[in-house]
């Protein structure tokens, strides 16, 4: 009887790594060269043979042009990355798919078999896209069946699992490679709770080499004169060289107060030879990393304050990742957070120990359910029983479900009898081990019912995996052999479903978002809604209706990142579809977040799905440069603006987005040199300059602001007191009260959330007054020449008009949403709304 | 607006207002464990409005909005809000005296 084992992969940045967990313990995976981590590098030499870990390593700084590390960052791009000596290109997913390949060989060996179902961890900020992409890494590597986990999600589970059952929050910590994560979580009864995330994709330990570089060059140029640059293709090779050197010297810092970088390294550049070779004292490498590591500080404080807490909330800090090691973020975050958990985490296998733990509560056993047991269902797991040695025994198959791991003391085991013939099942006996010394047996009864099911409650023994047998009675009390004989549920933490990170939704022709999942819901989500195209869209010719979905914390449509688009061709089409026509958009995300998207004409009943074309907008450097200067001149408007205000948060806030401009324009430099992964970041830069420079705007017109806010409320609470319910009253309250919260505290996301709030109260309880349709039916009979079909406009308002006339509620309501869905966009909205066909 | 009512995540897993964290956990998986059984006793769930059926995905809905505390709140007022309607539609409104036991909101005889 071979007991389940559970998989778990960190595919990082930098470094990847395996663990198995057995039920009990998860352990770390060791890679054929011994260590616990294998490099995500991948070589091609001459012949095409693809070299991956620490080998490749190696060869990042002898043969750096056909060797790649790093593509993680570039994961749900379109890049290519070439290796010349073979002449050959590949994708990261494919270079991603070759490095789980290697760790799912690790783990074969380590287990007796090569593992085909496993789970497989994302930084918590990955878009749509970049899922997707790792899903299709992991299925390329070999993968039947995976599913993604965030990874402060699986080193908070790792952590909560070797920690003491201590009740409180804390917060995961993790300075990875690329990309830097934080998560708000809390302990309470035995559960574990993903309160919230927050972080930036683009931060991590290879901005600090960037940094590092920076000064490095500073120094060349004072000590040989000579100019090195980002933007210059032909001295992309010296800086790769540079980068692995300060790589290095900060990890040796890590122990050392000082070091040397280079080492007498030689660096071509433009035919001459320059020998690298400073000296670095740790002091030096903290203050040139100190905005990186307060940036990562700030997020976590933004986090706590999203959720209404500060640090002294805090129970502990868990960190995770090779730059957390750094004795300034360990202090710092001391200083600042809370103290450091447990010294036996290890910060860089904690993620994919935190992805084996999962594997189990997941149901998903390294091995298909059909090759190591006959229960099935994501819940079910546990030992592979063997029917029974007695052969000449009828033998009833049960269909399982209980949770594999759980913190709840006492779950259910609910069951369904399979087959039938033979004497009937009519109860079932399950009884739990004796632990050894520690607990005696206990055992409980379920009547089977008509249906042939049967739930029965167990209690486990805290924090230790309890073993149970099952046996089955006939109604004279014969005892009667089960399939499966025997389950196993470790009593330790329980995971809610993983939440969503950012906010997922379609861009609508008016240049705002219609929300389909908010940030936190769980997963897996699916969603339909129902839209109307705003323009006609002939049948059989070449046009084509947009269906943008985004992805994103804003109203605004372009604030948001465009991560795929349905398209309708209209040659598709059965028939022409009017304006205003019935499109039902569903999207769906499972559990690792991958999204699948479908559209139905309701017209001609058609469906168009699978055409959501998954992939990060490219970067083009000249739209990045055309973007930087329109915001930088917003900002040099906004220092006009707001400059006699000198609030110091205003003015702080400023100088940061003065600073952030300046790191995306030195991106767009780096990206004009080639690097691809510096265009991706001065991109996101830039759209989160933008949205910054919006909320500061806003700033500059509050006071018009907060009165028009106190305007919705006093019309809001007049609708709700003469039409509303008891409920929208009381709700009303409450948004009211969060408002004058959010005026006092000045905060513009409060006032919008609360806004929100208001309106829709205040909207439904006007509507419930029959006039409201009426006076509506005006206004929109004023606007009905400027409607994308000013004919069926006109139509649906003399229909309204005689709907009022004989007094048909109903008729006129039709013929009034009718008309919202034919008013017009402007072009400008279109352009704004990543031109989106729909309503 | 029913639908605060209807998809009323206390409805939805049959819990009383006042359960504990522990509670909800413990429901949910069973709940989730017999849809995936398809065992009719999972099949609907009863609500002022009527029985409504009820999904795995409605359960883990219902589940990550009541471990949130704030969110907790509103479904907590919208329960209560549900004012039960005369004893004789009472009668005839399949499954509605049993929300407001399970829900708490009114004593079992």
């Amino acid at each position: 009887m071979a007991d389940a084992v559970y998989v778990g992969f960190d595919l990082g940045t930098t470094n990847s790594s395996a663990a198995v967990f057995d039920g009990e313990r998860a352990l770390s995976v060791p890679s054929a060269f011994g260590g616990l981590l294998t490099p995500s590098v991948v070589r091609f030499n001459a012949k095409g043979t693809a070299i991956v870990g620490s080998r490749a390593r190696r060869f990042l700084d002898r043969d750096p042009d056909n060797t790649r590390g790093e593509f993680k960052r570039l994961m749900g791009t379109g890049s290519r990355l070439s290796f010349p000596a073979a002449d050959l290109t590949r994708t990261p997913v494919e270079l991603a798919a070759l490095v789980l390949e290697v760790l799912r060989a690790d783990v074969e060996q380590q287990v007796g078999f090569a593992p085909e179902q496993a789970v497989v961890t994302v930084p918590a900020l990955f878009e749509v896209p970049q899922s997707a992409a790792t899903a299709d890494a992991a299925r390329r590597a070999g993968l039947e069946r995976v599913e993604l986990l965030q990874e402060p999600v699986a080193s908070a589970l790792a952590a909560g699992w070797q920690a003491d059952s201590s009740p409180g929050a804390w917060l995961v910590y993790d300075l990875g490679g690329g990309t830097f994560d934080v998560s708000l979580l809390e302990s309470r009864e035995g559960l574990l709770r993903i309160v919230g995330h927050h972080g930036d994709n683009f931060l991590g330990g290879r901005d600090i080499d960037r940094v590092l570089v920076d000064w490095m060059l500073e120094r060349l140029a004072e000590s040989e004169g000579v100019s090195l640059s980002r933007r210059e293709p032909r001295h992309r090779g010296a800086l790769r060289l540079m980068t692995l050197a300060a790589e290095e010297a900060k990890i040796e810092l890590t122990r050392a107060e000082a070091t040397s970088i280079g080492g007498g390294l030689e660096l071509e550049l433009d035919d001459d030879l320059i020998e690298l070779d400073l000296s670095l004292d740790r002091d030096t490498l903290e203050s040139l990393a100190a905005p990186l590591i307060a940036r990562s500080l700030a997020l976590c404080h933004e986090l706590l304050a999203q959720h209404g807490r500060d640090a002294n909330d805090l129970e502990r800090v868990v960190l995770v990742g090779g730059p957390s090691v750094m004795p300034s973020v360990r202090r710092q975050v001391e200083e600042e957070l809370a103290p450091i958990a447990g010294g036996s985490l290890d910060p860089m296998t904690l993620v994919s120990q935190g992805a084996a733990i999962y594997g189990a509560s997941a149901g998903l056993a390294a091995r298909t359910p059909a090759k190591t047991m006959t229960s099935g269902g994501p819940a079910a797991s546990g030992d592979g029983a063997s029917p029974s040695t007695d052969t000449a025994a009828k033998v009833h198959r049960l269909w399982l479900q209980f949770p594999a791991v759980t913190g709840v003391s006492t779950p259910f085991i609910i069951g369904r009898v399979t087959d039938s013939g033979g004497p009937r099942l009519t109860s079932v006996e399950v009884e739990r081990e004796a632990g050894g010394t520690s607990w005696s047996a206990a055992s409980w009864k379920a009547e089977v019912d008509a249906e042939g099911a049967f739930v029965v409650q167990v209690e486990l023994q805290p924090r230790a995996l309890n073993r149970f047998r099952l046996a089955g009675r006939d109604a004279s009390g014969r005892r009667l052999v089960v399939h499966p004989g025997a389950i196993r549920i470790m009593h330790g933490v329980s995971l809610q479903d993983p939440p969503l990170s950012r906010t997922l939704g379609v861009a609508l022709a008016n240049g705002r978002v219609q929300t389909y999942f908010e940030r936190g819901v769980p997963l897996p989500a699916r969603r339909t809604f129902t839209h109307r195209t705003v323009e006609g869209l002939g049948a059989g010719t070449e046009d084509r209706l947009e269906i943008p979905i985004v992805q994103g914390e804003f109203e605004r449509a372009d604030l948001c990142r465009l991560v795929g688009s349905l398209q309708i061709d209209a040659g598709a089409l059965a028939q022409t579809l009017p304006a205003g026509s019935e499109i039902d958009v569903t999207l769906e995300l499972d559990r690792g977040g991958h999204l699948s998207a479908s559209a139905r004409v309701q017209r001609t009943d058609q469906v168009f799905e699978q055409v959501a074309h998954l992939l990060v907008p490219r970067a083009d450097t000249e739209t990045l440069t055309r973007s930087a200067t329109a915001l930088n001149q917003r900002l040099l408007e906004l220092h006009t603006l707001l400059g006699s205000a000198v609030e110091t948060a205003v003015s702080t806030a400023l100088a940061t987005l003065d600073s952030r401009l300046i790191d995306a324009q030195l991106a767009i430099e780096a990206a004009q040199g080639g690097d691809d992964d510096a265009g991706q970041r001065a991109a996101r830069l830039l759209l989160e300059i933008d949205a910054e420079i919006d909320t500061l705007e806003e700033l500059g017109a509050w006071p018009e602001l907060e009165s028009d806010a106190r305007l919705w409320l006093a019309s809001a609470l007049g609708f709700v007191s003469l039409h509303g319910q008891e409920s929208e009253k009381q709700l009303l309250e409450n948004a009211g009260r969060g408002l004058e919260r959010a005026i006092a505290s000045r905060s513009h996301a409060l006032l919008r959330q609360h806004l929100k709030v208001i309106r829709r109260i205040g909207t439904a309880a006007r509507f419930r007054n029959p006039a409201a349709w009426d006076s509506e039916l005006d206004r929109l009979a004023a606007d009905a020449d400027r409607a994308t079909d000013p004919r069926a406009a006109q139509a649906a308002v003399t229909a309204g008009r005689a709907a009022r006339q004989a007094g048909d509620l109903e008729r006129l309501k039709r013929c009034v949403r009718e008309l919202w869905t034919l008013l017009p966009a402007t072009a400008e909205q279109r352009l704004l709304s990543h031109s989106s066909g729909i309503h | 607006m029913t639908r605060w009512i209807t998809e009323n995540p206390f409805f939805v897993l049959e819990l009383p207002v006042d359960c504990r964290a522990v509670d909800i956990e413990r429901q949910g998986q069973k709940l989730l464990g017999m849809l995936e059984l398809e065992l009719a006793a999972a099949a609907s769930y009863p609500t002022p409005c009527g029985p409504q059926p009820r999904t795995d995905e409605g359960v883990r809905h219902a589940m990550a909005e009541l471990r949130e505390p704030r969110r907790r709140l509103v479904h907590e007022l919208w329960a209560g809000a549900a004012v039960p309607p005369p004893e004789s539609e009472a009668d005839s409104a399949s499954g509605w005296p049993e929300a407001f036991t399970a829900t708490g909101w009114l004593r079992s005889s």
